[in-house]
């Protein structure tokens, strides 16, 4: 008898042969102690003593930061018109500027020589300034922090006179290297401070998702120039979702372009290769206040503000990220199929096979708060979530 | 209104009775003879279609809202550089056509496209979008509506209220037009001939980037013009006369900034070495700051784009959340103690959970919309020297009243 194979089974086979090949790498994946903390406020004067706390929980930060350029890859995603309701965009789905501020200001107080502040804002070349201000923050109250601080648009060449290569140590599961900003190679010590969130792509962001905005739109964009990158960036990285298309001919393409044209495949791997070609040495996840049934505003379904202050911190990405599911009621060894990977594949999975760092709970060290201390239940609001039927329309004046 | 060549029978005027609507813009054939002739009866003013009475403007006007169009066979909405969608509005060409003819009243003539099916939201948009600003749009019918109004068609006759209503709702508010624009950005051209594309098509592209400008033509240019901007484009291709040029350098030393062509000429001042913009070179001259184009006037678009980022986002006088593809207009009575800000959205839907930030001091904030005309209180946040209103599920257009 003929057997038919869909294209999900061909997925899985593919899947279970990648992470088989890598079963030894997983086992001696790294690991470092993640340090986690109750953090109820933005306020400073809760805020600061706390992230100061952690990060001497973690060995200090002076030994990572002391005369050193630091790079801290925020996460403002998605276009700063958008609001969850009424909300501010720190209090549901950016990271918080007072977090901004307050690490940059322990980095500056243990030594670090020069702190610089990137993301690839949407869809635009604007100073990074700029955008705060379209999303009502005040740029000056970040940048007075400390005195040597400043901001860098990713989303294209920047103040670079070139792109950077940055290749993917292992191969790469999608790329086997990136062009990005100068700012990620520029820098001797990169972290990573992110929003604990669900992602409608790829289950969770995190302090690994965070990293997918360090791909510039000029190059892997949808309207990225088709031979070199082009002047400023538009519209969504498509390149990566939806691999429509392949970046600016000017980067390395992708290793095999028939690879599944499936976002829930493609993300959580290219955040794998990015995290490889661009190691974090500090991985900061902020769940002060965020949302729940999504990244942003934009998603579709039922989303809701949530205060579950949390902070957590720590050396290693997948480590950190695997505390962080932890705290919001997933299990980091969670494959394809369970939440919150209900219908991707686990970035966490893929990162470990990949020998970045191990996602197993027994084997990294917690500091400060115990995880069923601070824990706050994503996955029960995401099981009555999607057991619910969608809400009322609301009458129109 | 330009009355549809299909109502031929004098009884559709019935249709216009207790409206804002006084003036009919009816054909010369003679099967509208009894239309007119009753209109006449009826105290309508009469005028030929494309003869304006005295005294009138005419602005012809693109349809206003979010640009639809077809590709493939499919319909789908065009999205414009920034990819966000790109709004056609009046706005900009009702207050050009007010500040070149001061005296005049401004219509606008702005009709569907062919045959087009528009829906009652488009109407309240089209509506909307002139009278925000100052003007009134040729009331113009598509032939379908037109067609079933005078059958008493129910759904025709609902979408035909909400026209009328919301015309009455800008005639009822007769105080507005008279108030002044606020702005952060002067524009400074003649606005003719060889300057007449760029300068235009600057003003309709600030407003797209939703930047708020004070239109002044350069020879009208007073002690006042220049009064509580934060900047001021200069892009004709001729350099200013002596007068003008001193009193923009005199603003620009006082904490202003100067945007312009290099056919300026020599600019006084200091190189900031240090900004190392692509395309402008950057001075310092008192306490302003002059930005001096490196090539002519040539993509409006990257003009008015880049000067919105130079002039900064900090001193926006409007901020939307939510809203969709919107536009706002901004307006401070004579006596300044209120204003008036005009908040237009032109999806066919309006947004569910609006925020909108305006810039200033107020101590009071109420809300008025077409379809609900009595002032209603709206849900504020008080920020430092701005103002966080939160808007209920509204349709097209919502007019903030704030006191001062």
């Amino acid at each position: 008898m003929q057997t038919l194979h869909t294209r999900r089974e061909w997925l899985w086979k593919t899947a279970a042969a990648v992470s088989g090949a890598s079963l030894g790498r997983a086992a001696g994946a790294p690991t470092a102690p993640v340090a986690l903390a109750r953090c109820k406020t933005y306020d400073p004067a809760e805020l600061l003593p706390t992230m100061r706390k952690m990060f001497d929980q973690l060995g200090g930060l002076g030994r990572l930061v002391k005369g050193k350029t630091v790079a801290i890859k925020i996460n403002l995603t998605g276009s700063p018109t958008y609001r969850l309701g009424y909300l501010p965009l720190e209090d549901t789905h950016y990271t918080h500027p007072h977090v901004i501020a307050a690490a940059a200001s322990l980095m500056a107080q243990a030594g670090a020589r020069r702190i610089r502040l990137l993301e690839s804002p949407w869809s635009t070349a604007d100073p990074v300034e700029e955008y705060l201000l379209r999303a009502n923050w005040e740029p000056r109250d970040i940048l007075a922090a400390a005195p040597n601080v400043e901001f860098e648009n990713t989303n294209y060449l920047g103040t670079g006179k070139k792109y950077t290569r940055l290749t993917v140590p292992f191969g790469g599961y999608v790329f086997p290297a990136f062009d990005l900003n100068h700012s990620y190679a520029d820098c001797d010590v990169f972290v990573s401070l992110t929003k604990m969130k669900e992602h409608a792509t790829a289950g969770i962001t995190l302090s690994m998702k965070n990293c997918f905005g360090l791909t510039p739109c000029t190059i892997y964009g949808a309207d990225a120039g088709i031979d070199e990158p082009s002047e400023t960036p538009k519209g969504s990285r498509t390149t990566v979702h939806a691999g429509d298309r392949q970046p600016s001919r000017s980067a390395p393409p992708e290793k095999d372009p028939r690879s599944p044209r499936l976002d829930t495949w493609r993300v959580p791997r290219t955040v794998v290769d990015l995290v490889a070609a661009r190691p974090v040495d500090l991985a900061i996840v902020e769940g002060i206040k965020t949302m729940t049934g999504g990244e942003g505003p934009w998603v579709e379904g039922d989303l809701k503000p949530v205060s579950p202050g949390v902070i957590l911190a720590g050396l290693n990405p997948v480590s950190t990220d695997a505390v962080a599911m932890a705290v919001m009621g997933f299990d980091p060894m969670a494959d394809r199929g369970t939440p919150p990977f209900e219908s991707c594949d686990s970035t966490l999975k893929l990162a470990e096979a990949a020998g970045i760092g191990t996602r197993d709970l027994q084997r990294i060290e917690v500091a400060g708060a115990s995880i069923a201390e601070v824990m706050f239940d994503f996955a029960a609001m995401r099981r009555q979530r999607r057991a619910a039927s969608p809400p009322p329309f609301r009458v129109r004046g | 209104m330009r009355w549809p060549d299909a109502w031929k029978d004098p009884a559709t005027l019935a249709l216009l009775k207790g409206t804002a609507i006084d003036h009919l813009l009816i054909g010369m054939g003679p099967e509208l003879s009894a239309v007119r002739s009753h209109a006449a009866q009826d105290g309508f003013h009469l005028s030929q279609p494309g003869a304006p009475p005295a005294g009138v403007e005419i602005v012809k006007g693109q349809w206003p809202g979010v640009k639809v169009e077809r590709r493939g066979g499919g319909s789908g909405v065009s999205a414009g550089p920034t990819g966000n969608p790109w709004v056609d509005s009046n706005g900009w060409a009702i207050r050009l056509a007010a500040a070149l003819h001061s005296d005049s009243a401004v219509w606008v003539d702005a009709a569907p496209a062919g045959n087009a099916l528009v829906t009652a939201a488009s109407y309240l948009i089209a509506v909307a979008d002139s009278a925000a600003y100052g003007g009134r749009w040729i009331v113009s019918l598509d032939t379908p509506l037109a067609v079933s109004l005078a059958a008493g068609k129910s759904d025709a006759l609902a979408t035909w209220r909400r026209v009328t209503a919301a015309a009455g709702f800008f005639a009822a508010h007769q105080a507005w037009p008279a108030y002044v624009p606020m702005a952060v950005v002067g524009v400074v051209s003649d606005f003719t001939g060889d300057n007449e594309f760029f300068s235009r098509e600057l003003l309709n592209l600030l407003a797209r980037a939703g930047q708020h400008c004070r239109i002044l033509p350069k020879d009208r240019i007073t002690d006042a013009s220049l009064v509580g901007l934060r900047a001021a484009i200069y892009a004709d291709a001729q350099p200013p006369a002596s007068a003008l040029r001193q009193q923009i350098l005199a603003f620009v030393a006082a904490g202003g900034m100067l945007i312009t062509v290099p056919q300026w000429g020599e600019v006084p001042g200091t190189l900031i070495q240090s900004d190392g913009h692509p395309r402008y070179s950057l001075r310092a001259l008192g306490k302003g700051k002059v930005a001096v184009a490196m090539a002519g006037p040539d993509d409006p678009y990257l003009w008015a784009n880049e000067s919105v980022v130079m002039v900064s986002h900090r001193y926006d006088l409007v901020r939307f959340w939510n809203s969709g593809a919107a536009g706002s207009f901004c307006t401070v009575a004579p006596d300044g103690k209120q204003a008036v800000v005009h908040l237009l959205f032109y999806a066919n839907r309006g947004p569910d959970s609006a925020t909108v930030r305006i810039a200033g001091r107020y101590r009071a904030a109420r809300a008025y919309t077409a379809g609900h005309p009595a002032a209603a209180k709206v849900e504020w946040a008080p920020q430092t020297d701005a103002v966080e209103i939160h808007l209920p599920p509204v349709s097209q257009y919502v007019a903030l009243e704030l006191d001062i």
